[in-house]
């Protein structure tokens, strides 16, 4: 995370509203092991049944599961669905 | 993301198909050019999803070249296929149209209540108003043909309900009045209760009871039959009068110390039926869902379903209501025994009449109060009945026996 997008979400913190809204930090909702959202990213890297990465500004997120299906892809967010086993954070080298 | 889909769904939305290898690519082309994706399915050969027809009208040219637009979808397509079909579509609104219109008219009239005799009368009088099937009628014309039928017939009620196709007159016929005498018929009067006659002021016939005197119910007050002048025959007139009499009426009441009352909870549940020919079907909801409850029901009517056919929705709705045990004091329960006593003492005697003495008693065990009273009250106790004269034929045959 670079020092000045660290530092707009300490701030965003500090002034308790949504982080998204001055940083670049992605934000990741889940509903269940059934529905996963996530707001502010950058764009799939892979898209299978099973898996389903996503690029975001710092970090990777790689989803593991089953019966994957992306109900919602746009510019700002990205819904996906389906049997969510696993998700891991991957960060940027 | 219902909404969405419905809105897509109006106006108009493509589904395509990408048979490039790397899926991902094409998502993310079409993220950057800012078009909305949604459904996106991996199929066995590339990918399967929707975009709106707006975005593809404005990036068609990038989209032609890197996927397969594979149908077009929602009302906006649908409508415009029905404008190459103008004489089906035509065809289905005057069908609509059609159906509403003679499912909204009335096919038959039926009155419920009286004798066919009368049921052919009201039916001539609606021949006569011009009120004949098929008919239009809402439910304000149906009010004033309520009127009409009242004005014109000697009923006691008279309803009229619109059920689908059919106009129902419900009717009840008056109950007959019992015989009133007539002032200039002979008669006697009588005593209506037991009592001790207090005052006697007759102004015709003859007074059989005096002041001071106890006459039981149906014993003769003023007789009808006085003596002709210069004569010794009898003859029969009609009595007119008053006579008060002492009348005594005992009461015992009782009233619980403790009560059960059912206070609500403001919490409900509602049960969805569809009525069919009066029988129900349970759609959605539980039947008793709690243990104490007031129901209360509801029909709605399906606009075209109700009057093609007897089916409607009928909501039912349980509110729930706890038990609740409730302390009575003594004075409201004394005030309370007293008000029902006076309400049943009004109900067995005359409205003018007076209370002489009233003595109550009231007394309590653990579960109840108790209350004794005794009204002695001064009211007009005479009854009119009439004087049957013996007939001719009945004196003849006595002089021939």
């Amino acid at each position: 995370m670079s020092r000045f997008n660290n530092f707009r979400s300490k701030l965003a913190d500090e002034l308790e509203i949504p982080n998204d809204a001055i940083s670049d930090n992605f934000e990741l909702t889940m509903h269940g092991n059934k529905k996963v959202i996530i707001e502010n990213h950058l764009g799939l890297t892979l898209y299978e049944d099973n898996q389903v990465s996503v690029k975001t500004r710092d970090q990777d997120i790689t989803i593991k599961g089953s019966k994957f299906k992306i109900e919602e892809i746009n510019q700002y967010k990205l819904i996906v669905k389906g049997k969510i086993k696993e998700i891991v954070f991957g960060m940027k080298e | 993301m219902l909404i969405f889909k419905l809105i897509n769904f109006i106006r108009g939305y493509l589904v395509i198909r990408s048979d490039a290898l790397n899926s991902e690519k094409v998502l993310n082309i079409l993220r950057r050019k800012n078009i909305r994706v949604w459904d996106v399915q991996k199929k066995d050969k590339g990918t399967r999803f929707k975009i709106s027809y707006e975005d593809y009208i404005k990036n068609s040219s990038l989209i032609d070249e890197i996927m397969k637009p594979v149908a077009k979808k929602g009302a906006r397509f649908k409508l415009e296929k029905l404008k190459f079909r103008r004489g089906f579509s035509m065809g289905i609104f005057i069908l609509i149209i059609a159906l509403y219109l003679l499912t909204s008219m009335i096919w038959e009239v039926e009155v419920v209540g009286t004798s066919q005799t009368r049921i052919n009368e009201i039916m001539a009088f609606l021949e006569e108003n011009k009120i004949k099937t098929p008919l239009a009628l809402s439910n304000k014309e149906a009010k004033k043909l309520e009127n009409l039928i009242y004005s014109n017939f000697d009923y006691k009620f008279v309803d009229v309900i619109l059920e689908g196709s059919k106009l129902i007159i419900i009717v009840k016929e008056k109950e007959a009045e019992p015989a009133q005498i007539k002032t200039n018929e002979p008669s006697s009067i009588i005593s209506s209760k037991n009592a001790i006659i207090s005052k006697v002021i007759a102004k015709s016939g003859q007074p059989v009871v005096r002041e001071g005197d106890v006459v039981y119910e149906g014993q003769t007050l003023i007789m009808g039959l006085v003596k002709k002048k210069n004569s010794d025959e009898f003859m029969v007139v009609p009595s007119d009068g008053i006579v008060y009499g002492k009348t005594y009426y005992n009461f015992e009441m009782k009233e619980a110390k403790r009560k059960s009352i059912n206070v609500s909870t403001n919490e409900s549940k509602s049960v969805y039926y569809l009525k069919i020919k009066g029988n129900n079907i349970k759609i959605i909801g539980d039947k008793e869902p709690y243990e104490n409850y007031n129901y209360r029901e509801k029909t709605i009517k399906v606009p075209i379903l109700s009057n093609l056919a007897d089916i409607s929705l009928l909501k039912g709705t349980y509110y729930e209501e706890v038990i609740k045990e409730i302390e009575i004091d003594k004075t409201t329960a004394e005030n309370k025994m007293k008000i029902s006593m006076y309400d049943e003492l009004l109900k067995k005697c005359d409205e003018d009449s007076r209370i002489l003495k009233s003595t109550i008693n009231f007394s309590e065990d653990d579960d109840f109060y108790y209350m004794l009273a005794q009204i002695e009250l001064i009211e007009d106790i005479g009854e009119k009945v009439r004087i049957y004269p013996q007939t001719q034929e009945k004196t003849e045959e006595k002089t021939e026996e």
